[in-house]
């Protein structure tokens, strides 16, 4: 019935739209409208997935991410801008508004003008550190293009990011072709503060750096940061999974990037660039396409023999084995499909009163999952503490939208029929035997005092004393 | 690659980048120099402006490398310094002690096929073997490509301080053009620490990841003294039962009125008796299976009989008492 229910709800979702879980409404930032023919191939991307753009510049007076107190867009894309500041409807508290409201948010930036400053206050808030001077050049001797920079070493050509940790979903690489490169054109390099929502997906190589090409075009006298300390495109997703991305090279996305062919210094071949679906997939991510988890439904039940078994009762009792099954799907571009937890990764049950009390691996549980949803299962004995508690499943991780559920029920303790009878327990064997012989002495004494004729030698005495 | 798992999604320090100090060290450079470091490095600018006036020589194919390389560790109170050669081809075989106040310092003059010359990008690269972090040392370059840098123990980012391993220092060379960079392995670092100052302490950073596993650990539960304990006791209980009733028999105690109770009040003594043994049932019915709502009504029933029959009964035992048989 359910799986009935579900199907039906996902033809009417496939019915109504086939893009991003969260909407179609894109708002694309830029200096000069006409610069959009530039990226031509990027925003035909992004329409042809269903999205529906709007061009505005910083300046426009009609341009507002609000409108009666409600989102007017659902994602942002800023690109770079000459201006000092993106004027009074794009301040950095209105872009944490639009963050807080559950909009995504795209920049990009360039190292051919410097940031505006209502970005550069944005990032700080985020924790994403730009160079000095809002400017900055990624350069790598060792990485560049020989086609594009032989000399000036600032068109960076990497292999496709792959996952920054063993156990982190590969979003932006899989399937990537083994011949194809990412090219980095004239990008900026930004640190990332330590906190644990920001997550890099490209990374500068070890022997990358970036300078300041107006002060620092002879000596490098102030490092700002080199290696992978470098991050080239990161991300940050927030609590409420809002998603915000950072291009550091918004000529990444430019038509001729698409197209070009880039060789790599020392390599014989020049390669086709992995750019153009490294885009799609960097937006996609950002406007929630991908890596968007989806809870279908939570059931746990008593594991016992001989017991009712009634699903997602309101009480236990202590010491009762309990299964708890939770099913997630993932959306992917169009579809929801059934989320697989990334290898090295675990998805963890908590059975928590103020701390968890149990914290234990969910498996998989093949019979109750389908095409387009998992379910995920476990057992666990519910511990001797009596009280209120709650099955939590807090799934968080770098590029999935964050999963927290909790479902409280009463524990309680024994009920005075539920101990093991006292015959059971050997100890209580003396005790009982105890009320056996007290019963029998009653009963014999009753008799004897009700019954007892007196001994014959005393009968005698005592009539002798009355006569 | 193979990293660390903490690590990986944000290098978790800012590396100190401490130029500014850098610089003005390397600027007081000159003066700690042996005169015949002195002499070299005059004859070297001299060739290297020769070189400067055939400037616009094709540089196809030609290549970064270092030449006069040391690398030297000096004691803040300026005793047992170590001195080494560092050459571009091999890198030092042994591990370089470096002391919780030492200081290591790198120089050596960046060649460009030969020729002295200023790089860009000149870093001596320190790298922690578990986790693959890196953190960069920029070198204070002069125009002639002599290149200088001091590290003292305390810049060293403290993830890498607290590493088991020798750090591996890599000695990075290169500049725009076509000239190809120089990167090579150039000597491993083995940090000791003071053992009478705390080491340094380092936070791990939160990181989104699976956490570990709790299990909850049960109360013990209630234990019985072996069986055979029980079982003893419990039979010497049940022995006091005809350990009492011989006793009894002893003391010249018997049933004989039993004939002449129920001849002379017959239902009365039936209803009594069997009363008070009903009554044990019920008690034993309520230990086995009834709950107290059963027994109450039961309780009732029998106490009552029990009431009527006794004052029946016990008017028979009194009777008797008063004729003097008993």
């Amino acid at each position: 019935m359910r799986s009935l229910l579900s199907f039906f709800a996902f033809l009417f979702v496939a019915a109504v739209s086939a893009i991003s879980t969260t909407g179609d409404r894109l708002l694309v930032v830029l200096d000069d409208v006409a610069e959009k023919a530039g990226y031509s191939k990027f925003f035909g991307d992004l329409e042809s997935r269903g999205f529906k753009l709007t061009f505005e510049t910083p300046k426009s007076e009609t341009l507002s991410l609000f409108r009666l107190g409600e989102r007017a867009y659902d994602h942002v894309i800023v690109f770079p801008s000459k201006a000092k500041g993106l004027g009074p409807n794009l301040t950095p508290s209105i872009l944490l508004d639009f963050l807080n409201a559950n909009g995504n948010i795209l920049v990009t930036l360039s190292s051919g003008s410097a940031a505006p400053n209502s970005l550069v206050s944005f990032l700080a808030e985020l924790d994403i550190q730009l160079p000095t001077e809002r400017t900055g050049l990624a350069v790598d001797h060792f990485n560049y293009d020989s086609i594009s920079a032989p000399d000036t070493h600032d068109v960076l050509v990497l292999s496709p990011p792959g996952p920054v940790r063993p156990d982190i979903k590969n979003f932006f690489s899989v399937g990537a072709p083994a011949d194809q490169l990412l090219a980095f054109p004239h990008g900026l390099g930004v640190t990332l503060g330590a906190g644990e929502l920001l997550a890099p997906i490209l990374r500068a190589p070890r022997t990358a750096y970036s300078y300041n090409p107006k002060e620092q075009a002879e000596v490098v006298d102030d490092l700002f940061a080199a290696g992978e300390q470098l991050a080239l495109v990161s991300t940050m997703q927030a609590r409420n999974s809002a998603r915000f991305a950072l291009v550091g090279s918004v000529e990444m996305l430019r038509d001729s990037w698409f197209d070009a062919e880039v060789k790599k210094i020392g390599a014989t071949k020049a390669v086709k660039t992995f750019n153009r679906e490294f885009a799609k997939r960097v937006s996609g991510w950002t406007f929630q396409e991908t890596g968007v988890l989806r809870v279908n439904w939570i059931e746990h039940h008593l594991d016992e023999v001989s017991a009712l078994n009634e699903s997602n009762p309101a009480i236990y009792r202590i010491k009762n084995d309990v299964t708890y099954t939770i099913s997630l799907s993932e959306w992917s571009w169009d579809t929801w499909t059934a989320f697989t937890v990334p290898t090295n990764d675990v998805l963890q049950l908590e059975f928590s009163m103020l701390s968890p009390f149990h914290r234990v691996a969910l498996g998989l549980d093949p019979s109750h999952s389908t095409p387009e949803a998992t379910a995920y299962t476990a057992s666990i004995k519910l511990p001797d503490q009596h009280g209120i508690f709650n099955f939590k499943v807090n799934y968080k991780r770098p590029f999935l939208t964050n999963v927290e559920e909790k479902n409280t029920v009463s524990v309680r303790h024994m009920a005075h029929d539920e101990w093991p009878r006292s015959f059971a327990i050997s100890g209580a064997w003396p005790w009982i035997a105890g009320i056996a012989a007290t019963v029998a002495g009653w009963v014999g004494f009753v008799a004897l005092w009700m019954y007892s004729a007196p001994p014959a030698g005393e009968r005698k005495k005592e009539t002798k004393k009355t006569q | 690659m193979s990293f660390g798992a903490e690590h990986l999604s944000i290098v978790s320090f800012r590396a100190p980048f401490p130029s500014r100090r850098v610089a003005r060290k390397g600027a007081s450079l000159p003066n700690k120099h042996h005169h015949n470091d002195i002499t070299m490095r005059f004859s070297q600018s001299f060739t290297s402006a020769l070189l400067l006036a055939a400037a616009g020589v094709a540089q196809a194919a030609s290549s970064w490398s270092f030449d006069e390389g040391s690398l030297s560790i000096a004691a803040k109170k300026g005793s047992d310094a170590v001195k080494e050669k560092l050459n571009a081809k091999s890198p030092l075989s042994k591990p370089i002690a470096l002391g919780s106040a030492d200081t290591l310092k790198v120089t050596f003059t960046a060649k460009d096929n030969g020729r002295g010359k200023r790089p860009h990008q000149a870093f001596v690269i320190l790298k922690e073997q578990d986790s693959g972090l890196e953190a960069p040392f920029p070198l204070t370059l002069k125009e002639n490509g002599k290149a200088v840098v001091q590290i003292a123990q305390k810049e060293i980012p403290v993830n890498l301080l607290l590493s088991d391993k020798p750090l591996k220092a890599s000695i990075v060379i290169a500049s725009f053009g076509s000239a190809t960079g120089f990167i090579a392995p150039a000597f491993d670092i083995e940090i000791t620490t003071d053992p009478n100052v705390a080491p340094p302490q380092y936070e791990k950073p939160v990181r989104y990841g699976k956490r570990p596993e709790i299990h909850h650990t049960f109360r013990a539960d209630p234990q019985s003294p072996p069986k055979i304990v029980s079982l003893f006791f419990a039979l010497a209980v049940v022995a006091t039962v005809p350990a009492l009733f011989i006793g009894w028999l002893a003391l010249g105690a018997n049933v004989n009125h039993v004939t002449k109770a129920i001849g002379a009040a017959p239902l009365s003594h039936a209803t009594f008796f069997g009363s008070i043994v009903a009554m044990e049932f019920v008690f034993f019915m309520y230990y086995t299976s009834w709950n107290l709502f059963q027994v109450l009504p039961v309780i009732g029933v029998v106490g009552v009989m029990t009431i009527l029959s006794g004052t029946k009964a016990l008017s028979e035992v009194q009777s008797r008492r008063l004729a003097g048989e008993r």
